[in-house]
């Protein structure tokens, strides 16, 4: 990273297979992470995105000592840090709840920080944070009477206060109301770019981490389901779940056969619908779960393989519309989004088709992509 | 109904008028024994039997009640019993709240196997009759030499101090947010000092609440100083009692006197700390 102003020292971050399992006598034991493995670079900002209960905040309190790791190696940079206790790992962590001391008012708790290990320049170094965050008018209050979208600020400001190695935020968006949230995400990928931290953000909001993250793990149930780029994550799902979990309006999924031709391969579903799919390695014949997005959901020409659906409704959003579609022998309804002035009325059939490379196929067993 | 109603005014109907009626005659109902104790605490002796609301009312029974003459007359030492009943239950409070916060912190913070099982056994001491433990206790204590001494006192009134300190303080902790400790455990500090310098100040309010009705609920007690006391550690309920005496020898107006006494210091604290007490009584369930 050559844009780091501040955070020099922004530390690479290693996960080496690491678990956590759960042991309660007389039960099963839970595993609630399942051997992560993760590479971050220096200054990237990670966001680790899943369903409640996938393990993405477990694993965020493993990598901060808040919670002990069963087996597997944490590295922040070239030092190993899984048996040190929180304090010693030099990482920031902004809490879902903030985290701040009632009692103290907002420059009292970002000196509290710095307190225990007796920095030198403490007040000093706290208004210097308050400048660059924009909260000076703010040192003198007491958190009670901040708004959450100022708490979010002070809490960032407590974490890098002690100017961490890495910094570790859960669910920094999730108790803002929809306009602050919007406001805030901004700031915050501002903010991370110009103090270049490397950065993970646990988020269980697709669109938080999409718009936030260079890098994003989808995880469901204690394992990574794919790692890569939000582009990668949304243009190319490796799975169902990834595919089903990332994009708004959601993905539609229905059953369908794939059938081999010598142009390409088209799936059939329903009782006459087609569309044509890139997937090479699908068979002859195999059965399949079609994924396709609203979004790649077109109307179709002439000469194309179509699904030929029945138009159960249509909403005007202005920018957009939505058709909500039932396709003759295809269990369940698709959604289909479509561009401003193509007005579907109920009733209506009409043909829809997407690009090949946009009719995701899957293992309907394993959900793995099939391409 | 005949006149108009202001708007927003309240209106009463003849069923609210009811209502506040049953209230007031429940009011006069359950006041009046405390009224006429103190009546009968103003009156003097040759007074104490005559239930005319006419007499001329003296003073000197709380004077004759806390000084030797009191003593001298009954044998009773009250102003001893009131010392006694200061140290035995400051004493099982202190005790309480030194093994109970960290305790309740315990509790409060972590799952174990039969935590909630250690939590029912803290809270049946509340519900076991007393008498049930008594004679044993009794026995016990005359063996090891701790009977009518403060120290027995103390140890035997954890009983009913322990549970509400542990009840109520854990509720307490419950409420706070646990990352407020992991955050300090981030900043460098040690799970010791987190506990002492970020949970502990928060919690307060709560310690002072515990402590205030556990204290309420020692000096009210009166079968473990009854059964376990004879005149050294004896306590105001105690003491009370014993200015009836026995065989005509019984002095109502001192008796009512000396009650009003006793009755004193845990109407001021329940006055002072009325506000955390509705929170404590319901062993915190309701939320602050």
């Amino acid at each position: 990273m050559t844009t780091a102003v501040t955070a020099t020292d922004a530390a690479p971050l290693t996960l080496t297979d690491v678990r956590k399992t759960y042991l309660a006598r007389g039960r099963e034991p839970f595993e609630a992470v399942k051997g992560m493995s993760m590479d971050i670079r220096p200054g990237e900002l990670i966001a680790l995105l899943g369903p409640s209960g996938c393990g993405k905040t477990t694993t965020l309190r493993m990598i901060a000592g808040l919670e002990t790791v069963t087996s597997g190696a944490i590295a922040i940079g070239d030092r190993q840090v899984q048996d040190l206790p929180p304090g010693k790992r030099d990482i920031g962590v902004g809490f879902e709840s903030y985290a701040l001391y009632p009692p103290l008012n907002v420059r009292e708790n970002l000196a509290y920080g710095l307190k225990a290990r007796r920095v030198r320049g403490a007040a000093r170094q706290v208004d210097q944070l308050a400048a660059r965050l924009e909260m000076s008018d703010l040192l003198d209050q007491r958190p009670a009477s901040l708004s959450s979208g100022q708490k979010q600020r002070v809490a960032l400001a407590r974490a890098l206060i002690r100017n961490p190695r890495v910094l570790l935020l859960d669910e920094p968006l999730s108790h803002l109301d929809a306009a602050q949230r919007q406001r805030v995400r901004r700031e915050l990928k501002v903010l991370q770019r110009e103090f270049g931290y490397t950065t993970i953000v646990v988020t269980h909001d697709q669109l938080e981490a999409l718009s936030l993250a260079d890098r994003m793990a989808v995880m469901n149930a204690g394992v990574i389901e794919q790692f890569g780029t939000p582009d990668e994550i949304y243009d190319d799902p490796a799975n169902m779940f990834v595919a089903d979990f990332v994009g708004e309006p959601k993905i539609n999924l229905f059953e369908g056969t794939a059938v081999r031709r010598s142009g390409g391969t088209v799936v059939r579903a329903g009782r006459d619908g087609r569309l044509a799919a890139y997937a090479p390695a699908a068979t002859d014949g195999q059965a399949v779960t079609v994924g396709l997005r609203p979004q790649d959901a077109r109307p179709a020409h002439d000469d194309e393989p179509a699904l030929a659906a029945r138009v159960v409704v249509y909403e005007d959003f202005m920018e957009f519309g939505l058709a909500t579609l039932e396709v003759p022998g295809v269990d369940g309804r698709i959604v289909a989004q479509l561009p401003h002035g193509v007005r579907w009325r109920r009733g209506e059939t009409r043909r829809i088709a997407a690009r090949p490379d946009r009719v995701y196929l899957f293992d309907t067993e394993t959900g793995t992509r099939i391409r | 109904m005949a006149r108009e109603m202001m708007p927003g005014r309240r209106r009463f109907t003849a069923g609210s008028v009811g209502a506040d009626l049953l209230i007031l005659l429940w009011f006069v109902f359950s006041l009046f024994p405390i009224v006429w104790m103190v009546l009968l605490a103003l009156k003097t002796r040759s007074q104490q039997t005559s239930t005319y609301f006419a007499f001329s009312p003296t003073l000197e029974n709380f004077g004759t009640v806390m000084s030797r003459r009191g003593e001298d007359l009954t044998s009773v030492n009250f102003s001893g019993a009131l010392l006694s009943s200061v140290l035995n239950c400051g004493g099982a409070v202190l005790v309480s709240l030194l093994i109970g916060i960290p305790a309740a912190y315990a509790a409060g913070r972590w799952k174990y196997r039969g935590s909630e099982d250690l939590m029912f056994q803290m809270l049946s001491f509340r519900f076991a009759p007393e008498l049930m433990v008594v004679v044993p206790l009794f026995v016990i204590y005359n063996q090891t030499g701790l009977f009518d001494t403060t120290y027995g006192m103390i140890w035997v009134l954890q009983l009913v101090t322990m549970p509400l300190v542990v009840w109520i303080l854990r509720s307490y902790f419950q409420d706070l947010s646990p990352e407020l400790e992991q955050a300090a455990l981030l900043d460098g500090y040690t799970r010791r000092r987190a506990f002492v310098m970020v949970a502990l100040p928060l919690v307060r309010p709560g310690i002072a609440a515990a402590a205030l009705l556990a204290f309420i609920f020692a000096w009210n007690n009166y079968v473990f100083p009854l059964i376990l006391t004879d005149s050294e550690a004896t306590t105001v309920t105690v003491a009370v009692t014993k200015f009836l005496g026995g065989g005509g020898q019984a002095y109502y107006n001192l008796t009512a006197a000396a009650a009003l006494i006793g009755a004193l210091p845990p109407l001021v604290l329940a006055l002072t700390i009325q506000r955390y007490l509705v929170r404590g009584l319901s062993f915190g369930a309701v939320k602050a």
